[in-house]
């Protein structure tokens, strides 16, 4: 049988094999475990591609640095070896300073969650749907359907607007009517219409009153709460609805008009000026 | 209308008309009700179909899985119980079945949805809105158009609480068809703002058969059962 003093080679013995043997073990057990909880936080925030990727890199430094604090059992002089990996990590360090950063941002992003993947967000000066949420950076389809790449340092340091972040949101829509309408009529035919919309939400229940007597006609304003997936649908649907409505029910929405009343120009029948 | 056939399926009334028509080797379905016309072309396979009541979450299109339904206030007393009967919407889905797999190929409802949000805008959840009487009895109902829901109100709290809503978590929903669409579940008050909801895995009366639901068939990840926590008050 081999004594555990057995010099292997150099000053290492079989202990010290055996001792960096289960040091290494548990180091990637506990990796292992670290992995498998990092994956259950993380499964519903990230794609799957990027949480391996993620996971991985962690399990890499984990077991590295396990290893750096297995070694001294073969009497390594860690001194040199700090010497060493500290100007390695010194040059690394600057070579991949923004890489680093974004990085960072990229978990912050991921523990704060400004926004989620399918939502509708404004990143500066970049409006759009977020399709990935990477590690280095968040990937946006814009309404146009332009691909962007942000860095996540930007995006972190950006303003952030999520427009569908709350499970509802409100829209507003302006509409004139003449002044020979009825206006609690046109509020009725608007309310109605808006009662028989499945996604006019019932609460908040939708405002619309008088809310400026313009040059040209009369100002209603129209306050409707939609759920945030489908407002924009809403908002365009609605629109030509409340028109078609008010056509039917002959409330006139009026053009720009200035009345001109002639000086010295009588009018035949009310002997006002002309108009 | 509702229960398991071949695709000889058909059913004809004045709101909705459904037929599946042999069409060029291929099966055609199709249906009409008010103003919407479907027509989808079916493959012959095992020519099972299943149409049952589901979630009433699915029209226009899913944007929740919540149903809210609103009923005439009830006043419950400290540490009691009390069953209620409801009414809640009810769609309709149109399922393929093949060796115990279902496959939606439509969903259609007689009743005009609408949607809620319970809570605030910021932290509350879309809902499917429904308003209702209140009955000490199975009220008298169009089944195609509404269900019923027998509704166990215990009242935990050392106050007498005025309820008025329900909110069912439609993941975790089990409806029955056979006299009437059912839907059995309690409620538990808290305290005057908080309550659980739960359905139960029961009919409402014997004889009835459980429902295919839209998110077994779409095989969706099935959260826990757990209760749906009502904690922006159970009262207008």
């Amino acid at each position: 049988m081999v004594a555990l003093d057995t010099v292997v080679f150099g000053t290492v013995t079989v202990l010290d094999l055996i001792v960096f043997a289960i040091s290494v073990v548990i180091i990637i057990i506990v990796a292992r475990i670290i992995a498998i909880y990092l994956k259950r936080a993380l499964s519903d925030r990230m794609e799957r591609g990027e949480l391996d990727k993620l996971v991985k890199v962690v399990q890499i430094v984990i077991i590295i640095f396990g290893i750096w604090f297995a070694l001294p059992s073969f009497d390594v002089d860690i001194g040199q070896l700090l010497v060493v990996g500290g100007t390695l990590g010194l040059i690394i360090a600057f070579a991949s300073q923004k890489i680093v950063s974004n990085l960072g941002s990229g978990i912050f992003l991921l523990i704060e969650r400004p926004v989620k993947i399918g939502d509708t967000i404004q990143i500066g000066d970049v409006e759009g749907t977020v399709n990935q949420i990477r590690i280095l950076s968040t990937i946006v389809k814009t309404y146009e359907g332009i691909y962007v790449r942000i860095p996540n340092e930007q995006v972190f340091s950006s303003d952030i607007t999520n427009f569908v972040a709350n499970p509802a949101r409100r829209f507003e829509y302006l509409v004139s009517i003449g002044y020979g309408d009825d206006a609690g009529k046109a509020v009725r035919v608007i309310r109605n219409l808006l009662e028989d919309h499945p996604f006019v939400l019932k609460n908040p229940a939708p405002s619309i009153f008088v809310s400026e007597l313009g040059d040209s006609g009369v100002q209603l304003t129209i306050y409707i709460w939609a759920p945030s997936r489908v407002w924009w649908s809403v908002r365009t649907e609605l629109l030509q609805k409340i028109k078609e409505a008010l056509d039917r029910e002959g409330i006139e929405i009026p053009f720009p008009q200035r009345v001109v009343t002639m000086a010295g120009v009588k009018n035949r029948g009310t002997g006002q000026g002309e108009r | 209308m509702f229960g398991e056939s071949d695709y000889s399926f058909c059913y004809d009334s004045e709101e909705v008309s459904i037929r599946i028509d042999p069409s060029d080797g291929f099966y055609q379905y199709s249906r009409k009700s008010g103003d919407e016309e479907i027509r989808k072309v079916i493959s012959g396979g095992s020519r099972k179909i299943v149409v049952n009541p589901v979630e009433p979450v699915n029209l226009p299109r899913e944007v929740t899985r919540f149903l809210e339904v609103h009923f005439t206030p009830v006043a419950i007393e400290p540490d009691s119980s009390e069953t209620v009967f409801i009414t809640f919407p009810v769609e309709i889905g149109v399922f393929l079945e093949s060796k115990g797999d279902f496959d939606v190929l439509d969903i259609f409802t007689l009743s005009r949805p609408k949607y809620s949000l319970y809570g605030p805008p910021e932290e509350g959840v879309i809902t499917r809105y429904h308003e209702s009487a209140v009955s000490g009895t199975i009220p008298e109902v169009d089944w195609l158009k509404e269900g019923v829901i027998a509704l166990s109100i215990s009242n935990a709290s050392r106050n007498w609480v005025e309820v008025s809503r329900a909110v069912f978590d439609c993941s975790s929903l089990f409806l029955y068809y056979g006299d009437c669409v059912s839907l059995v579940a309690r409620m538990n008050i808290l305290s005057r703002d908080i309550a659980d909801v739960r359905s139960e895995d029961r009919p409402l009366s014997d004889g009835m058969k459980p429902s295919v639901l839209v998110i077994k068939a779409r095989k969706t990840l099935i959260p826990d059962k757990i209760p749906f926590m009502m904690e922006f008050g159970v009262g207008d």
